[in-house]
């Protein structure tokens, strides 16, 4: 894998010589409609409201009530996958977004031109509520054992639409959805890579799969955004395998004999262990960056990190497609039975409440193949949204190659983590 | 004849190159497209008095 890497360095060092992905070349297809927008806002606050509802009022066994599996896979995983195939779809779907909207709309017919104005969003805030946001999502998912609970799931699910309503409510709806939310921003992010999007205008366009992550504006608490989404994805890969289990023992005895109870002492070694990948994956960018020679376009390491923070992202969607591919397949057929029996209780509104996931529909053997392609594809588009960026602030092809040498090596070492990580859960 | 009697097994290897084959192919077009802009440039280009 590694080998496929560095001939992709080479192809690029001698056959990519000027910048092509700064201006983007996209084929206009269509305007969407405003009613399409209005009802697929609808059937996202119709899905938020239902699974609030499970979570809230359904049983409290985990795999008989929608709520888990509808936030964990259908929403976390599906909408991760979709956006990297259809585009940022979560911006017509979101349902906060859609309640903002509505919201303003009748504001603005009923108040007339009464109501007050937004604050501007603040430029150091940047990406970091939603950086925040995402990290306390994952802490929920892998560290907090009553995270995956459907009652204490519901009124995350609540606490969170009230944050982004008072986030739209101070900084607007648009400013919000684009730098505060969490989801909006994480699911932004993979659908630049998507081979469709709406451009200024709001027509659907179609353009170069992965190109998009060269448009990509860096805020402050991007580039962490995207670390905590790789390194978030490795070590749930991590916690599958033979490297952490062999010290989440220890650890947890640790935090047992400082005083915490064994439950906790459970949760703080899952929590160490994050932030032990948080450490990595950050020390990693950091010496990639570190090793970049500097320009006049990026004099300092965190120009630098800033410039090439959208070579991440492919990254990110290699570790998501890699690691839950095998999840959405199959435990995403599980909706459907939860869908017809969302509270647990019996109901089979859809005629699915008996179905059962069906493993066979993917072998082992192919799902590796999967995955594999999965991280080869990512860190090639990696490698090349870099060299691409490295031609703009270097300015000629050599001096650009030359800065990419290091780049190399970080993509190699994150191609070798994930599929490390990915026998390690295979023999864990 | 053993190689291509176990192609089944081997060629699905090759899903791993499939990246650097469309990288290639992107570098390709790229180049050809950048040549055919040059030769359209000095088409255009006004001849001198």
């Amino acid at each position: 894998m590694a080998a496929v890497l560095v001939v992709s360095f080479l192809a690029l060092a001698s056959g990519w010589s000027r910048p092509r992905l700064e201006r983007l070349r996209e084929r206009p297809l269509f305007r969407i409609p405003l009613a399409v927008e209005v009802v697929l806002g609808g059937l996202g606050v119709a899905a938020y409201a239902i699974t609030v509802y499970a979570g809230l009022a359904g049983t409290d066994f985990q795999q008989g009530n929608l709520a888990p599996t509808a936030v964990y896979v259908g929403f976390w995983v599906g909408l991760s996958f979709l956006s990297l195939v259809l585009g940022d779809v979560f911006r017509l779907l979101s349902p906060w977004r859609a309640i903002g909207r509505a919201t303003g709309w009748l504001a603005a017919r009923l108040g007339g031109g009464g109501a007050t104005e937004p604050l501007p969003y603040p430029d150091r805030l940047g990406h970091w509520p939603a950086a925040a946001g995402i990290l306390a999502f994952v802490i929920c998912e892998l560290v907090w054992r009553a995270g995956r609970d459907p009652g204490p799931l519901g009124v995350l699910m609540l606490v969170y639409l009230f944050a982004q309503l008072a986030g739209m409510g101070v900084y607007g709806v648009e400013a919000w959805t684009r730098r505060g939310d969490a989801f909006g921003v994480w699911f932004g992010l993979f659908a630049l890579l998507a081979p469709v999007a709406r451009d200024g205008r709001g027509r659907l366009v179609l353009r170069a799969p992965a190109a998009g992550a060269a448009g990509l504006q860096p805020l402050a608490g991007t580039v962490a955004l995207l670390v905590i989404g790789i390194a978030s994805t490795g070590f749930d890969g991590a916690r599958e395998g033979p490297l952490f289990n062999g010290v989440r023992g220890d650890l947890q005895d640790a935090f047992v004999s400082a005083g915490a109870s064994i439950g906790l002492g459970l949760e703080l070694a899952f929590l160490a262990g994050l932030l032990a990948a948080l450490a990595m994956v950050g020390a990693l960018w950091r010496l990639g960056t570190q090793g970049m020679p500097r320009a006049g376009s990026a004099p300092d390491r965190a120009a630098l990190s800033r410039r090439f923070a959208h070579t991440l992202v492919p990254i990110a969607a290699a570790y998501v497609v890699a690691h839950y591919f095998s999840l959405l397949a199959y435990n995403g057929q599980d909706l459907w039975r939860l869908a017809s029996d969302p509270l647990g209780r019996g109901a089979d509104l859809f005629g699915g409440a008996s179905s059962r996931i069906d493993y066979s529909i993917l072998t082992a053997t192919a799902i590796w193949y999967v995955q594999v392609l999965a991280l080869v594809a990512g860190h090639v588009a990696a490698l090349v949204l870099a060299h691409d960026r490295a031609l703009v602030v270097y300015g000629s092809a050599r001096a650009a190659v030359r800065s990419q040498i290091v780049m190399l090596v970080l993509m190699v070492c994150f191609t070798c983590l994930g599929l490390w990580l990915l026998s390690a859960a295979l023999n864990g | 004849m053993i190689v291509l009697a176990h192609a089944g097994h081997w060629l699905v290897q090759l899903i791993y190159v499939v990246p650097l084959a469309v990288l290639v192919g992107v570098i390709v077009v790229g180049r050809i497209r950048d040549r055919r802009e040059a030769a359209h440039e000095q088409v255009r280009e006004p001849e001198p008095d």
